[in-house]
């Protein structure tokens, strides 16, 4: 069955797939950061839209990935293909570490405490941890994928590369959504108390979202770091979190399109309004109150939550 | 030893500021369960309206306290009116909307007034004037005290106390704890709630304002975006009390007050903020909802 939104989507795949022929460099660099942030987004929206963890330290995991493939390249001469398994499991030891001792706190409590843990990266990264981190600057120089002998250096192989990577995480979230994962988060988003009465262990799942989203932001951020070439700490501080935060809320949480539309809405128009750059941010926070007062769920909110089409065949 | 007490000193008198900022979050989300992310930048948008005000009606000249009482005044009224406006354009419509639409729309007017600042006032740092406060120092076996940190330290105690006493001793901080408690409830007892909630953001926008101004008169120079560190200092203060407690608000910003001069004047300034939020970490894993903050049944 062909409904209007599969119909928008192959349209769109179609689109993104044919990108790279009709667009300058300067537009194909705006396409792959935009597929990269993509995946953060719904990584985030694992946790904050279906988990319902309020969770504002994003870019932390995002960072860490980009951080993890630059040190391991750069310091100790690993080749790029070898840091992507440790760029995705570095960010998910350390979100298990950090996040389990409060998973189980209060939402603004959890909310103030992840953006503790941001900041407290960015410090990690400014004051040069270990001689590691580069400071302020950060590392430069990292090196471009290489597999037996063939140099995926161009943009191009760059926006098929990030163009891949959603596809896995567009794979990995469908996969999300029809196991028990999916349906215990869905449940425990509907209903926590409700839930926890059923037997659903709260804590082991809103931490199960956390390192898993974790590490699709880590593999994310290993993406990012390769397209630069470069890491610094300012691409992960909290601003870029709220950032995250915010795509996933304007867009619609739990909503596949409409975390695509909150990525393009808050990466993307401010790349082609950048003329106006000092009234921007005006506007831009103007729109934010605007759309949440017209359109308290997002733009594109989902309709059934996740539930899995062959249980919500009779209904409508 | 010197070093102790005089850190001690400096301590209380930031951690007075930071209570007075903390004061005005945890009011607004005691009563409608909202962190105003805004908070931060009206206590920004205060120090310039109060600039302005000081520098175009006063010039530069005089230091008289009728000039300094009417330039506060007159900021805290300024700013309780972009409170209020505040409140009506950007969290009412949003009331009955989910939780985080609301904190969305809070970022959104942070952004908006932080912006609306750099517009107005330009991009760079403005410098206030020294004389607001006369420059008389007293010195106390090797500690230095300055007019402005006793300015600080008794107008904030005089607020802080009279605040108290208006929440708990008259008929509206009464109606304030009723609608905190239970909206629906109050409602049908026939308390005003929109009018409640109205003198909530009055009077945290204004306790914002003469921490702004405070901030101003102490540390001299003011950026339009620093309303986000002393935002999230004073919130991290709220939260270690006990968010929606005002008592809390107070002990929190005292003791992160003190806690960030025993750091930068001991340990180290460039990790100061690590320790803060290893400070509240370590809280919020022992105390899951700060220091004075109740341990609050889910409601079903």
């Amino acid at each position: 069955m062909m409904n209007k939104t599969s119909m928008i989507a192959i349209a769109l795949l179609i689109f993104m797939g044919f990108y790279p022929l009709f667009v300058d460099s300067a537009w194909l660099a705006v396409g792959t950061t935009f597929l990269v942030f993509s995946v953060v987004a719904f990584s985030q929206d694992i946790i904050l839209g279906r988990a319902g963890v309020f969770h504002m330290g994003h870019a932390m995991f995002f960072g860490l990935g980009a951080y993890t493939t630059a040190i391991l390249n750069v310091q100790f001469g690993w080749p790029i293909l070898a840091t992507w398994a440790p760029s995705v499991l570095v960010p998910m030891f350390f979100a298990f570490i950090l996040a389990g001792p409060i998973i189980h706190l209060r939402g603004d409590y959890l909310l103030v405490a992840t953006i503790g843990f941001n900041i407290i990266f960015i410090q990690i990264l400014e004051n040069d941890i270990f001689g590691l981190t580069g400071g302020p600057n950060g590392i430069f120089g990292i090196d471009i994928v290489r597999v037996f002998g063939i140099e995926f250096a161009s943009g191009t192989y760059m926006y098929y590369m990030a163009f891949i990577l959603l596809g896995i995480a567009l794979f990995i979230m469908r996969n999300l959504d029809r196991s028990k994962f999916g349906r215990a988060m869905f449940y425990i988003n509907k209903d926590e108390i409700a839930a926890q009465s059923m037997g659903i262990s709260i804590r082991y799942y809103k931490l199960y979202a956390f390192v898993v989203g974790a590490g699709i932001a880590g593999a994310a951020g290993s993406m990012f770091s390769v397209q630069y070439s470069a890491v610094s700490p300012e691409a992960f501080n909290v601003t870029q979190s709220i950032m995250f935060f915010t795509i996933v809320l304007v867009g619609g949480s739990a909503s596949l399109p409409g975390v695509l539309i909150g990525t393009f809405i808050m990466f993307v128009l401010p790349e082609v309004f950048r003329e106006f750059a000092t009234a921007r941010y005006l506007v831009f926070g103007l729109a934010m109150i605007l759309t949440m007062i017209l359109r308290p769920r997002g733009i594109w909110p989902v309709r059934f939550g996740n539930i899995p089409s062959y249980l919500k065949k009779d209904v409508k | 030893m010197d070093i102790f007490l005089q850190q001690i000193v400096n301590g209380l008198t930031i951690g007075s500021l930071y209570a007075l900022v903390a004061l005005g979050y945890t009011m607004v989300y005691g009563v409608m369960r909202l962190i105003n992310f805004a908070h931060g930048d009206l206590v920004a948008l205060s120090a310039f309206v109060g600039l302005t005000v000081y520098t175009q009606i006063f010039g530069e000249s005089i230091t008289a306290l009728v000039a300094v009482i009417t330039v506060f005044m007159f900021t805290a009224a300024i700013v309780a009116v972009v409170g209020v406006l505040l409140e009506r354009l950007a969290y009412r419509p949003l009331r009955t909307a989910p939780r985080l639409s609301a904190v969305v729309s809070a970022l959104g007017a942070g952004l908006v007034i932080q912006n609306s600042v750099m517009l107005i006032w330009g991009p760079n740092m403005k410098i206030f004037p020294s004389n607001i406060f006369p420059s008389t120092i007293w010195e106390i076996s090797g500690i230095v005290i300055t007019f402005t940190q006793v300015m600080i330290l008794g107008l904030s105690s005089v607020l802080m106390v009279g605040l108290y006493f208006f929440i708990n001793r008259t008929k509206i901080g009464t109606a304030i704890r009723a609608v905190a408690i239970d909206q629906d409830a109050a409602k049908l007892m026939g308390i005003n709630v929109n009018r409640i909630i109205m003198i909530i953001f009055v009077i945290g926008s204004a306790l914002g304002a003469v921490a702004g101004l405070f901030i101003g008169a102490y540390y001299r120079g003011v950026t339009f975006d620093m309303g986000w560190m002393y935002g999230l200092n004073a919130f991290v203060a709220a939260i270690m009390g006990g968010i929606g407690n005002i008592p809390g608000a107070m002990l929190g910003g005292l003791m992160l007050g003190l806690f960030n001069a025993m750091i930068t004047g001991y340990i180290s300034t460039q990790w100061a903020e690590t320790f803060t939020f290893v400070l509240l970490i370590v809280i919020l894993i022992f105390r899951p909802t700060g220091i004075l903050g109740e341990k609050v049944a889910e409601k079903v």
